[in-house]
C-alpha cells in the first residue's frame, strides 16, 4: 500500500482479508490497527467478516445434483461407456 | 448451469481415462483432481473479465465508499444479532450459503474455495489461473457483498 500513515475504509477492509491469512507486512498491520482503533464501522466490519468466515467453515457442501441431471448423466454414461 | 456442465465433463473424462486409474488414490480424490482441472480450464477463459479490477478507484466496488475511500453514510455496516445457540448458527450458515449464490461467478468461486473448502490463496490462484492481486480484490469484493447481504436479511440487533 501507499506510504501514507492513514488508511481509508476501503483500504482497511481490503487489508483485513490479507491479515486473516497472515499475509500482511508489519507496517500494514500497524496501519490497519491504527485505523480500526479509530473507525467503529471498520471495527464492526472486521468482527462481522470474521464471523462470516467462521460460520462458512461449518457449511456442509450439500449442493445436491438434481434428479433430472442424474438421469441425463446416467444416459450419457451408458451411451459413452459400455464396460 | 456452468457447474452442471463441468461436472458432466468431469464424469465423461473420468470414464475415458478409467483405464489409467490405478487405484492409487481414492475414487473421490481422483474425480476431484479431474474436476479441479476442468474448473481451471473454464475460468482461465474468463481471465480477461477480471483485469480491470486492478485499477479499482477509492470508491470500491458498487460505490460503498466515497471518493475519499470512507464508508458512504448509507452503506456503513450496522450491527446484527449474533447467533447464540446451535439453531441460530445453522440458520446463519444457511443464510450465508444463500447469499453466496448472488455473487458473480469468479468472486463466488473464490469465496467457496476459501471459506467452504478452506483452500489457501496460492492454491486458489493456481486452480483459477488468476494473479494474487486479482485474488485479493475478488475476496474483498465477496466479503463486502456477503456481509451486506447478511445485514439485509439477518436479524437486526
Amino acid at each position: 500500500m501507499r506510504t501514507r500513515l492513514m488508511l481509508n475504509c476501503h483500504e482497511a477492509t481490503f487489508l483485513m482479508a490479507k491479515k486473516e491469512e497472515g499475509k500482511l507486512r508489519l507496517i500494514d498491520r500497524l496501519k490497519l490497527t491504527f485505523h480500526t482503533s479509530m473507525c467503529r464501522f471498520c471495527r464492526l466490519f472486521q468482527r462481522q467478516a470474521r464471523q462470516i468466515s467462521a460460520e462458512s467453515r461449518q457449511i456442509l457442501s450439500d449442493q445436491m445434483l438434481s434428479p433430472a441431471f442424474k438421469d441425463r448423466m446416467e444416459q450419457l454414461i451408458n451411451d459413452n461407456y459400455q464396460g | 448451469m456452468v457447474a452442471e456442465d463441468i461436472v458432466q465433463d468431469t464424469f465423461l473424462s473420468a470414464l475415458k481415462g478409467l483405464a489409467a486409474f490405478k487405484g492409487e488414490a481414492s475414487e473421490k480424490n481422483w474425480l476431484f483432481a479431474i474436476l479441479r482441472n476442468k474448473i481451471a480450464d473454464h475460468y482461465r477463459g474468463l481471465r480477461t473479465e477480471i483485469l480491470p479490477l486492478e485499477n479499482e478507484g477509492p470508491e470500491g466496488p458498487d460505490g460503498r465508499f466515497g471518493e475519499d475511500g470512507m464508508w458512504r453514510k448509507n452503506r456503513r455496516p450496522k450491527p446484527w444479532a449474533e447467533p447464540d445457540n446451535p439453531m441460530e448458527h445453522k440458520e446463519m450458515q444457511r443464510m450465508i450459503d444463500w447469499c453466496k449464490e448472488h455473487l458473480k461467478a469468479l468472486p463466488k468461486m473464490v469465496f467457496i474455495l476459501k471459506y467452504l473448502e478452506e483452500k489457501d490463496s496460492e492454491e486458489i490462484c493456481k486452480v483459477l489461473g488468476i494473479k494474487p492481486t486479482n485474488y485479493w480484490v475478488l475476496i474483498h469484493r465477496a466479503r463486502l457483498q456477503i456481509r451486506e447481504c447478511l445485514e439485509k436479511h439477518w436479524l437486526k440487533k
